[in-house]
């Protein structure tokens, strides 16, 4: 039986593998300058599984660990019971808990065309989606492949990957891609505390099992469903990994019969962000859809930072400098949270209880505020951001 | 003997000598002008002529004659087909091409490299024609690539002497006066053609669109004129302008776009004054896009574009953004348009924008330019004309003229295309040398050459990502195992003349690729 993995899509890689025979066939348009290189990817690849497979690879442009990615996944579903799954070493350390998260950029877990580069716009999270960009018969090919990416691509800021809910092939999405350290994963349609506690205890026994530091993998549930949002506040506490709420506008107004227009949202929105800001967590907002409404992208952005998001989801790269700008802590912010600061420090030298600044009191939230707006624009310095 | 960018140059190539590439402005040729031949023109003389067969005739093309084209209809060009195959017809011998550049659509023109026709070639070739002539052997001499000012140059310091001048006409009178932006097909400016026009023995205008006495604007005048064909089709106008010139949607391309735009408004240059130099590529035009935006929020009034004119660049001109555009080609039909319509679209000749023997070129005036490129080397060298694999694939155009001449030259090029890194240690082959190039843009960062300080200190302080070329190549090659290389022969497959007219590089014969771990 012949598997094939993959496409001849632009910076994709097919691979046809047979398993019982020998033999390795290259095509790539560019023989001259490439196969030799590509050959030796892909038998390093094949003997790392340790099959007895016949290779055929039509290569299109694709980076080295599509390739492996590739093969990998076309010679596990052809020899599923002897196949090894390929563990990649991995250069990656856990993120800071709280750090800006101002983006979070989607990419498609199955196309190699459009991850290729996906690190190099500077969002703040690279978010490498398994769920509903992923065609069901796809999702253990891009498993593999985000494994791999994962493994190769340093990121300048966070990786995180959104897997499938549990029930529905989450749990093999976390069993591969934590070979890749991805700094989170990310839940979509979450509902209750319970969900992300399974999520959490999912991961902390493939951690233990991988080797990988323990607790270090964050959580981003995503609340797309009516009980998702009404249950915002147990969502946001339920576990130390979880390190922000994000909505999901889509889901949630199919899910409640709403149009897509910000009033008939701003209850979903609002409780989010109470929710996400009494758990001392960050509030993401949901992905703005039309990506040639520049306006409209730019006025979303505004009225969700207005409202206390910390964040914005992106399908393109092309949206991530409106959403910088919204996010970003102003001049004048930045100015007030150095005054702040500085008031807060001397009252403590003075041994004064209570901090004042321009004749008012200056109260806790707003002195930790105020800290976390000079980390994050500390943070954000030189970074070389497209206007 | 080794040139100033470190090639290997041979002594003679083909029948010629060779000067050797000295820098980017040290070599200063001593000589004149050529001119033309003076024959004057009876008051009845009918220049008329029924077929390209008859012009052929009535010239006395003859066996080893060096014959011209223009390439204002780019892909879609019939013109030098048409006459080859009446050249065949003819019977004539070892003809020299020289057109200014060769596209995909004239892939006949091997077939009549092949029967005897054309042994030598001296043009840009874009596609099949320079993969065939890639194979060595095919030649009597080694082609000869010149970039649009050098050739001008060629031309009247007598390098090269035209016996006939083919000139592709949108529309012409009876009596010789011609241009390329009216008529039932127009492709812009043929002032490509002028020179060609003034010095060849013989001109002949073939047009499709033969109007009464006088037809204007006269780019071509009845002064240099001999005869006028009349034929059906000149070209095929889908492939001549296109309608819209599509932006680019790869995030790569629109990231390196950006970073262009951002880093000419933190460059000393976008001020009251500023010019820059458009182009017709996905990553030119939206760059070109994004600077009309930033002038129009700064208040910032240009002095001029400089064409390939582009309906973005129009579309600058149109919002008083700059002053004038100054146009050798256009690449749609709104710049055509405006060519027509608008007085500040002014249409220029390649002498007067980028002939190094002159007194004066437009690109030296220009304040910025962001170019393409095939590949980049850690020295800033640029290739545009082979592809990593050893074959010559593309002309030369104004990549020389336009880097020499701007104050800051930008070399836009994705750091990966494919699997292909584009960073070399040493470019296949030196199109321009890095001495004129300022900065390399590539979706990973910019790259300031080290004699650019002062762009350096200007670039970090707005918070652009600026990182060595080095580092940039690193870590693309973490990516990918290493990929092959051409191995040369001896043999010199082309020559590749500096603007001046030196020669900075060879294209040599691959023998075969190597790779190394």
């Amino acid at each position: 039986m012949v598997v094939r993995i993959g496409s001849e899509e632009k910076g994709d890689c097919l691979v046809e593998v047979e398993p019982g025979r020998d033999g390795l066939t290259v095509e790539t348009k560019n023989k001259d300058l490439l196969e030799e290189g590509i050959r030796t990817v892909v038998g390093e690849a094949v003997s790392t599984l340790g099959v007895d497979a016949s290779v055929r690879t039509v290569e299109t442009g694709a980076l080295d660990y599509v390739i492996v990615a590739r093969v990998e996944a076309a010679v596990r579903a052809a020899a599923p019971d002897r196949a090894t799954p390929i563990v990649p070493s991995v250069d990656r350390d856990a993120s800071e808990r709280d750090r800006p998260r101002r983006s979070r950029l989607y990419a498609p877990g199955n196309r190699p065309r459009l991850l290729a580069g996906i690190e190099v716009h500077g969002a703040d999270c690279v978010l490498l989606d398994l769920e509903d960009a992923v065609p069901l018969a796809e999702k253990p090919a891009a498993r593999i492949l985000v494994k791999h990416l994962l493994a190769t691509v340093r990121f300048p800021d966070e990786v995180w990957v959104r897997i499938n809910p549990l029930d529905a092939g989450g749990r093999d999405d976390v069993e591969e891609i934590l070979l890749g350290r991805p700094h989170g994963i990310c839940l979509p349609k979450a509902e209750s505390a319970a969900d992300v506690r399974a999520l959490s205890e999912l991961l902390r026994r493939v951690e233990s099992n991988r080797g990988v530091d323990e607790g270090g993998t964050w959580i981003l549930p995503i609340l797309e469903t009516a009980a998702g949002v009404l249950h915002a506040e147990e969502i946001a506490s339920a576990d130390p990994r979880v390190v922000a709420l994000a909505f999901g506008a889509e889901d949630y107004t199919r899910d409640v019969g709403a149009r897509r227009r910000w009033d008939a949202l701003l209850y979903a929105r609002s409780r989010i962000v109470a929710a996400a800001a009494s758990a001392g967590i960050q509030a993401s907002d949901t992905v703005f859809a039309d990506l040639d409404d520049a306006a409209g992208l730019e006025e979303e952005c505004v009225r969700a930072r207005d409202l206390g998001f910390d964040g914005k989801g992106a399908i393109n790269p092309r949206q991530l400098p409106a959403i910088h700008r919204a996010f970003s802590p102003t001049e004048d912010e930045i100015e007030y949270a150095r005054r702040v600061v500085a008031a807060a420090e001397e009252a403590e030298a003075n041994g004064a209880g209570a901090v004042a600044l321009d004749g008012r009191m200056v109260d806790r939230p707003v002195l930790e505020r105020a800290r976390r707006t000079i980390k994050y624009a500390g943070r954000l310095v030189g970074r070389g951001e497209e206007r | 003997m080794r040139n100033a960018v470190g090639r290997e140059i041979p002594e003679r190539i083909g029948s010629r000598d060779v000067e050797a590439y000295r820098g980017a402005f040290a070599f200063r040729r001593d000589g004149r002008k050529v001119a033309r031949h003076q024959k004057g023109a009876p008051q009845s003389e009918d220049k008329l002529l029924p077929s390209i067969d008859a012009a052929i005739e009535a010239c006395g093309l003859s066996d080893g004659m060096t014959i011209s084209f223009h390439h204002s209809f780019r892909d879609g060009d019939r013109v030098i087909n048409l006459v080859l195959d009446a050249c065949a017809r003819a019977g004539l011998k070892d003809l020299r091409l020289f057109p200014t550049a060769l596209f995909p659509a004239h892939q006949p023109v091997i077939e009549h490299v092949r029967n005897g026709v054309v042994s030598r070639i001296e043009g840009s070739m874009n596609g099949a024609v320079g993969a065939f002539v890639s194979q060595g052997g095919q030649l009597a001499e080694p082609a000869v690539l010149r970039s649009h000012g050098g050739r001008w140059r060629a031309v009247e310091a007598g390098d090269v002497e035209i016996d006939v001048a083919f000139i592709a006409a949108p529309q012409a009178d009876p009596y010789g006066n011609a241009n390329g932006i009216r008529g039932k097909t127009p492709c812009g400016p043929i002032s490509f053609a002028t020179v060609d026009a003034r010095h060849a023995r013989q001109t002949v205008v073939i047009t499709n669109d033969l109007q009464p006495y006088p037809v204007y604007p006269m780019e071509i005048e009845q002064g240099w004129t001999d005869w006028v064909v009349e034929v059906d089709e000149i070209g095929d106008p889908a492939s001549i302008a296109s309608g819209t010139l599509q932006l680019t949607r790869s995030p790569t391309n629109l990231r390196i776009a950006r970073l262009t735009a951002d880093a000419v408004v933190a460059s000393p240059y976008f001020v009251d004054g500023f010019s820059f130099q458009g182009g017709a590529g996905g990553i030119s035009l939206a760059v070109t896009s994004h600077l009309g935006d930033e002038m129009e929020k700064a208040g910032i009034v240009g002095s001029f574009g400089m064409g390939g004119g582009t309906k973005m660049l129009v579309g600058v001109l149109h919002r008083g953004l700059i002053r004038a555009i100054l146009d050798g080609q256009a690449f749609d039909l709104d710049a055509i348009a405006s060519i027509r319509d608008d007085a500040a679209h002014v249409m220029i000749d390649p002498g007067f924008y980028a002939n190094f023997d002159s007194r004066g070129c437009a690109t030296y005036q220009l304040d910025t330019a962001f170019l393409g490129a095939t590949e980049v080397d850690l020295d800033f060298n640029v290739n545009v004309n082979t592809h990593s694999d050893g074959r010559l694939l593309h002309g030369i155009g104004g990549h020389q003229d336009v880097a020499a001449g701007a104050a800051m030259t930008m070399i836009t090029i994705p750091a990966l295309r494919g699997r292909m890194p584009m960073i070399r240690d040493r470019v296949t082959t030196v199109t321009t040398p890095g001495e004129v190039v300022d900065v390399v843009v590539t979706e990973r960062g910019l790259a300031v050459n080290p004699r650019r300080e002062d762009l350096t200190e200007r670039f970090v302080a707005a918070g652009l990502p600026v990182r060595g070329l080095e580092e940039i190549k690193a870590e693309v090659e973490r990516l990918v195992r290493p990929v092959g290389r051409p191995i040369f022969g001896e043999e010199v497959i082309a020559a590749i003349e500096w603007r001046d007219g030196t020669v900075i590089d060879v294209v040599r014969k691959v023998e075969g690729w190597e790779c190394k771990k």
